[in-house]
């Protein structure tokens, strides 16, 4: 913060040295025989493997058939967290006894980490879609729930009373009056919930399952493919990154039009 | 409603909960004890893992084994992402060789580094603590980074004026002042790690919860499923307690903002 | 010792060729342990004014000098009192007094003699061991002016100091801050908004038009404050009543007022 802040050239040029640094050490790693490139391979090994992989199968089907796997999977589970979730929320954000009933089952239910479901969900759906779907939805239920709560709680003390002095019921409250205020809050969980259910997915995948990324990730690493695993990491990688970018801006949409700032 | 009455009602929701628990199960029969443990079948299993051992060892000696590697891996990751994240948010040069780099990193999931870490340093500890590292280190330094930039101007200003050289700087004003949110930053990468070291020894492990989970479901043992899940969950309570405890010693003097966010 | 002078100063924030002009021409000389207030609209640039003796900010032509040397960062001899107190919260009271001092690289007894007398100064003994946040805003702004004082500097910058604090409070200290120049002199730059501060406080109040700021108008308090004896009253609001304080502080009014954007011919 002393730091003058950079010119776009400077920190192109900067951002270029550090990323150049990074790739060619790890050229060299490898190349020099370092490391053997079983284990390493070069950056470019790894960009050819990813695009081969494009059109090549691997562990029964190619990059994008696993991915499309995993998506399929992944809306499922997220949706099925958001439709539980946030209206869950909102009650809960309404009706105090609700709050007070559910609450204790959350706050315990909060330390076990989704992973931990795994063979539960192995047990009781095998390899199919249930699987992964129950872990996704442990993992994207939480943010879900509680940014709805907090949106429904926090709100306007003035409104809620301009309605109750209308005479509005609780249905109508929630629906026209809580979930129109907390969308701001619910937007965001909901990018949270994106989030961690795709890192949940890759959890879940790497054991329950028989398709997706993290199981063609787990048959590489077994059949020591190195490059591929790498590849699957990028696909997961860009995937999530694309997830979270088309969700912010989504996101900021919405706060634009409510006049919230960025 | 009062902090008294708040317990009370969840000490009945808990009641229900373990009423309900042994109605669909032992009285009724209505979940098989296949798909989920009865009462009955759950204490077995505790009373098997904590006396004669199973999947190679006791509770405690599994639960010892994970918390042990999460607490390394946790410090290593925070030892190394906190002063890098520091850096980053003080020096835009920093910032801008580094961030590329951070950038590419930062999208792939903890999880997603399992396969590869297998691959490279098999079942043991080793690929365990380089996974919790990558799932521990990005929130610190992403925390620490933001906790840096958003000190508020004029106490850099008045630490400036007041003529503090660079050491002084660090360690006086700057840590501090980033404090609370390197401090979420730590919850975080805590979290991550201990949810990491799980899925982690899910996937292959000799020793440690994760394995206990694993080898229980391959044993088709529900009773022991729900030992493991139970014994995740209490840990990791525990640690989070802990570090909120040290959080509150090291923040005490941050009553305007509030230590946990 | 303390001598400012501002030489054909001009500040362009942004680009220079179509950045915002804040300071236009700046000329202004401030004598060692003169009291100058400066005022006028927001926007006017006499926070940069303040910031640029202070050594945050640099001219972007012009140079600003101290004793005939020239500004070049932010150091004790120049110490600032902020708007929102800036105090470290994780630091006491006195701990906040005592970084200025251990990074002159005094000796413990010094630093703790001269942090006791700082805090005798500000009536702040009782609270020595305090955090800011157990403080209230009147305290912690007499902490700030007291963390100032304590490192003897030539020049004190002081930027909207009151401006946070109610209407009581600010009272009390503005009468506290004419004690403490009559008692421990020194030069003293103060930025405020309010024309009845700078009236009661300064010697000499620098009045400033709208963007981009140009010198308007600087005029002497102190000869005609000598004069009609203001010093003899205790309450601010017995100066104020004085017809020679209405005098000017009215005139400074019209001053202001020609500023605002629909009264300029």
């Amino acid at each position: 913060m002393t730091d003058r802040p950079l010119s776009l050239r400077e920190t192109m040029a900067s951002g270029l040295a550090g990323l150049g640094c990074f790739l060619g050490i790890w050229t060299l790693l490898t190349v020099s025989g370092l490391v053997p490139r079983q284990f390493l391979p070069t950056p470019l090994d790894v960009t050819s493997r990813f695009i081969q992989l494009l059109t090549t199968p691997f562990a029964g089907a190619t990059l994008p058939q696993h991915l499309a796997s995993s998506f399929k999977r992944y809306i499922v589970g997220v949706c099925l967290a958001a439709s539980v979730g946030v209206p869950l929320g909102l009650m809960m954000g309404w009706f105090r006894w609700l709050d007070d009933i559910m609450a204790p089952i959350f706050e315990g239910l909060r330390f076990i980490a989704p992973i931990a479901w795994v063979p539960f969900a192995a047990l009781w759906f095998g390899t199919g879609i249930g699987g992964p779907v129950m872990i996704i939805f442990a993992g994207a239920f939480p943010p879900c729930l509680i940014n709805a709560y907090r949106g429904a709680r926090f709100v306007d003390p003035r409104l809620i009373e301009a309605a109750q002095m209308l005479g509005t019921g609780h249905l109508r409250t929630i629906l026209e009056i809580l979930l129109p205020a907390s969308i701001p809050s619910i937007v965001v969980g909901l990018r949270v919930s994106a989030g961690l259910g795709w890192q949940s997915l890759v959890g879940a995948e790497l054991i329950v399952a028989a398709s997706g990324v993290g199981f063609m990730m787990v048959q590489a690493q077994a059949n020591v493919s190195t490059p591929t695993v790498m590849a699957g990491m990028i696909a997961i990688g860009l995937a999530g990154m694309l997830i979270d970018v088309l969700l912010r801006q989504g996101e900021a949409s919405i706060r634009r039009r409510r006049g919230l700032s960025a | 409603m009062t902090r008294r009455r708040q317990t009370w009602v969840g000490l009945a929701t808990l009641a229900m909960l373990v009423g309900l628990w042994f109605g669909l199960t032992t009285w009724s029969g209505a979940v098989s004890s296949g798909r989920f443990p009865s009462p009955a079948d759950f204490w077995s299993a505790l009373v098997q893992i904590l006396t004669r051992g199973y999947a190679g060892g006791e509770l405690f000696t599994h639960a010892t084994h994970s918390v042990i590697l999460v607490v390394v891996g946790f410090f290593v990751a925070t030892a190394t992402g906190v002063p890098l994240g520091l850096w980053m948010g003080w020096s835009r040069r920093a910032e801008a060789i580094i961030n590329p780099v951070f950038l590419l990193i930062r999208p792939i999931p903890p999880l997603a580094w399992i396969p590869l870490a297998i691959l490279w340093l098999g079942l043991g500890d080793a690929a365990k603590i380089m996974v919790i590292w990558f799932a521990a280190f990005v929130p610190s330094v992403i925390n620490s980074f933001a906790g840096v930039r958003t000190i508020d101007r004029p106490l850099i200003e008045a630490a400036r004026m007041l003529g503090t050289p660079r050491w002084r700087f660090v360690t006086e004003i700057l840590a501090p002042a980033a404090a609370p949110m390197i401090f979420t930053g730590l919850r975080l990468s805590l979290q991550a790690a201990w949810t990491t070291l799980v899925a982690a020894e899910l996937v292959g492990a000799l020793v440690g919860l994760g394995l206990v989970l694993n080898m229980a479901q391959q044993d088709i043992y529900p009773g022991m499923i729900l030992v493991g899940m139970l014994s995740v969950g209490i840990l990791g309570f525990a640690m989070t307690w802990l570090l909120a405890a040290a959080e509150h010693r090291a923040l005490g003097w941050n009553m305007a903002a509030g230590s946990s966010r | 010792m303390g001598s400012i002078r501002f030489t054909e100063v001009n500040k362009v924030f942004g680009p220079n060729s179509g950045g915002a002009k804040v300071l236009d021409d700046i000329n202004l000389e401030i004598a060692e342990k003169e009291f100058v207030a400066i005022v006028g609209p927001s926007g006017c640039g006499k926070t940069t004014c303040l910031r640029i003796v202070a050594g945050f900010e640099q001219p972007t032509s012009g140079s600003v000098t101290l004793n005939g040397r020239r500004v070049t960062g932010p150091a004790p001899d120049r110490a600032v009192v902020f708007q929102h107190f800036a105090l470290f919260p994780w630091k006491t009271v006195r701990q906040n007094l005592d970084l200025g001092l251990r990074n002159k690289n005094l000796a413990k007894p010094r630093r703790d003699e001269l942090i006791a007398g700082a805090l005798h100064l500000m009536n702040l003994e009782s609270h020595a061991d305090a955090f800011p946040h157990q403080l209230s805003g009147g305290m912690q702004q007499r902490v700030a002016i007291a963390r100032a004082y304590v490192l003897d500097p030539e020049v004190l910058l002081m930027d909207e100091p009151f401006g946070s604090l109610d209407a009581q409070t600010r009272v009390v200290m503005q009468e506290e801050l004419v004690r403490l120049a009559r008692v421990n002199p020194r030069t003293v730059l103060f930025v405020t908004h309010s024309v009845e501060e700078a009236v009661y406080l300064a010697d000499r109040v620098v009045i400033m038009t709208r963007r981009p700021g140009r010198i308007k108008e600087v005029l002497d308090i102190r000869t005609k404050r000598n004069e009609e004896e203001w010093n003899r009253f205790q309450k601010i609001e017995d100066v104020m009543d004085q017809e020679s304080f209405i005098h000017l502080r009215t005139h400074v009014w019209k001053s202001l007022r020609e500023e605002k954007p629909d009264n300029r011919s």
